[in-house]
């Protein structure tokens, strides 16, 4: 073999490694066993659901945003909550899934269901709950303790462990529902097929992130007033059949947003109607500088029905944007 | 007794010249400049491992910096590296007066292009793969192992754009070099001139190769001006079926002018 060919066999052999040890990697990653963000307990969630938000607590909790911001951003409850059930949310909680269900206008309304996981004092939680008062009950459901409140009412709502690590709450019979999906060992959120496919769309390792259909967006406005409109006139908004965003805080805020059309043109529309309202921030850029900052943040583009925003702002400009405190007022008065 | 007015069988014969292009490229000058300018983004990310990432401007991530690594690589040093070899295949033969030499062995012209063109992707295959894959690993690690696994499709992603641009540009100014006789100016005014049309609105974009490649990343760094403006993404399927046949029709013709051309060698 002349050395040339052993040059490009060396080659070949690097990038047979690279990639072999990248799936290793895939083969080994945490989120292995789940679909895109969501972890694997998460398939137990109802098979209507029409949209599902995470939010990575750990991650959340370590980003420099929150660390510089605890004061102001670390509800003033979590003490309280802390003494009476021994739970911490930012040191014990790990992951939290909300799913929705079927919209109001489908006459089939599901209120959310919230599931955490985390590391929990199972003990001084549940006593908490149960002298908490306020028409607490509980019952075992399929061998796993339910805790109601308001029992018998319509929307009663519960909580249960269900095991050590999650924790589940959101409607009673929703509760329930997802207990007899884990003892059955199904997986019902994986018929629906439509969710599955945006899931696997998404990144896992996102800070925060959200999947939803059209039924989530319905209650969003259908036409935002035209620029100089005065007369009534207004911009009619294409009609989003799903979204995605992903988001991360560290190093930067960054967020990308991912919205599904009817078709081309839709997009086009609806990527130029977002274009145009960050044009108009930009142009408030004279009065408040960091309107302009943000509007710059943000990049608007289409692929085919796909409209896509990606905005990357510092956290010392999201720290600009923020209102200033009602305290700070009268002493730069004085 | 082997007949030698015979034209050797094409595959043996690409075989044949494949061989001793490859010796050529390889071990030349022009590889060694290559393989720095391709090396880019290993010393990016040696650099990125090596500097306190408390040294460095908070907005940069290392998946950050690897999105706009690949981009760059696939906008400017890909098509440079196929450039600097695809419009040499046969200009440099020309140039140094030895096209005559290798025209009149027993070995058809269409295998004489097909064995060069094969040495030049195989050289700058060599060349820009071992380079992304080091370059993915030591930016994507940097921050521990456990989110390399979902940046692995990202990394399969760039690794067949990168092979798909090199086979596109590759083929265009293997064009270049059998029509024109110097045909590196062309090609650095269509590289860094004619492709920034990818960044204006409306369908001129469909008219260079960038516009292709770059919607087949999925790396989206943040854009400024035009770009930003106007960025658009066209659908994959559309980029494979064009660059496809562009990379057929350019190879295609560039297979025809070099068989039926005469080279008439300048004393």
């Amino acid at each position: 073999m002349t050395r040339s060919r052993w040059v490009v066999l060396g080659s070949a052999v690097v990038v047979t490694v690279g990639a072999l040890v990248a799936m290793g990697a895939i083969y080994l990653s945490p989120a292995r066993a789940a679909v895109g963000p969501m972890p694997a307990e998460g398939l137990i969630l109802p098979a209507d659901t029409r949209f599902v938000v995470g939010l990575d607590v750990r991650r959340f909790v370590q980003s420099e945003l929150y660390t510089t911001n605890r004061r102001t951003m670390r509800p003033e409850s979590f003490g309280e909550l802390e003494e009476k059930t021994g739970l911490d949310p930012e040191r014990d909680l790990d992951q939290v899934v909300i799913a929705g269900g079927p919209s109001v206008a489908s006459g089939r309304r599901q209120p959310g269901l919230v599931l955490v996981s985390g590391r929990f004092d199972r003990y001084k939680l549940s006593r908490a709950i149960e002298t908490s008062g306020k028409g607490v009950t509980w019952k075992d459901h399929q061998g796993t303790t339910v805790y109601m409140f308001g029992e018998g009412r319509k929307g009663a709502e519960a909580a249960a462990f269900l095991d050590d690590d999650t924790l589940v709450f959101g409607s009673q019979a929703a509760v329930e529902g997802t207990i007899a999906s884990r003892v059955g060992g199904k997986a019902p959120l994986r018929t629906n097929s439509a969710l599955m496919a945006l899931l696997e769309r998404v990144k896992p390792g996102s800070t925060f992130w959200m999947v939803g259909d059209q039924s989530l967006l319905s209650n969003l406005p259908q036409s935002v007033p035209a620029p100089g409109g005065s007369d009534g006139a207004s911009l009619q908004l294409p009609a989003v059949q799903n979204l995605i965003v992903t988001g991360d805080l560290d190093p930067q805020i960054a967020v990308e947003a991912t919205a599904e059309t009817a078709d081309e043109v839709a997009a086009k529309n609806l990527a130029d109607v977002l274009r145009g309202l960050l044009a108009l921030g930009a142009l408030q850029g004279n009065q408040k500088p960091e309107l302009k900052e943000l509007a710059s943040a943000v990049s608007v583009s289409t692929e085919v029905n796909q409209v896509h925003v990606n905005a990357r702002i510092p956290h010392a400009l999201f720290q600009s944007l923020q209102p200033k405190k009602a305290a700070e007022s009268p002493a730069v008065a004085r | 007794m082997k007949d030698a007015s015979k034209p050797l069988p094409f595959g043996r014969a690409v075989g044949g010249v494949f061989d001793l292009a490859l010796e050529g490229m390889v071990w030349s000058r022009r590889s060694l400049m290559m393989a720095l300018l391709l090396g880019l983004p290993v010393v990016f990310g040696v650099l990125y491992r090596s500097v306190p990432v408390a040294k460095l401007p908070t907005q940069v991530t290392a998946a950050d910096l690897y999105g706009v690594i690949v981009t760059v690589y696939i906008r400017f040093l890909v098509p440079l590296a196929a450039l600097f070899y695809a419009t040499a295949l046969i200009a440099d033969e020309v140039e140094g007066k030895t096209l005559t030499y290798l025209l009149t062995r027993p070995v058809q012209r269409a295998a004489i292009l097909t064995g060069k063109f094969a040495a030049c992707l195989a050289t700058t295959l060599s060349l820009s793969l071992p380079a992304l894959v080091l370059a993915f690993f030591l930016l994507t690690t940097a921050q521990g192992w456990a989110t390399v696994g979902a940046s692995v499709p990202d990394l399969f992603r760039d690794m067949g754009v990168v092979a798909l641009a090199l086979l596109a540009y590759g083929a265009l100014f293997t064009l270049l070099g059998v029509v024109l006789k110097r045909p590196m100016i062309p090609g650095l005014l269509f590289v860094f001139v004619w492709e920034l049309v990818a960044n204006l609105p409306g369908y001129l974009p469909r008219f260079t190769l960038t516009a292709y490649l770059r919607s087949l990343l999925h790396h989206r760094p943040p854009a400024e001006g035009l770009s930003e403006m106007f960025g658009q993404v066209l659908p994959a399927a559309l980029c494979l079926e064009v660059l496809t046949a562009l990379v057929a029709l350019f190879l295609g013709l560039s297979v025809w002018i070099f068989s039926t051309r005469e080279y008439v060698m300048e004393q």
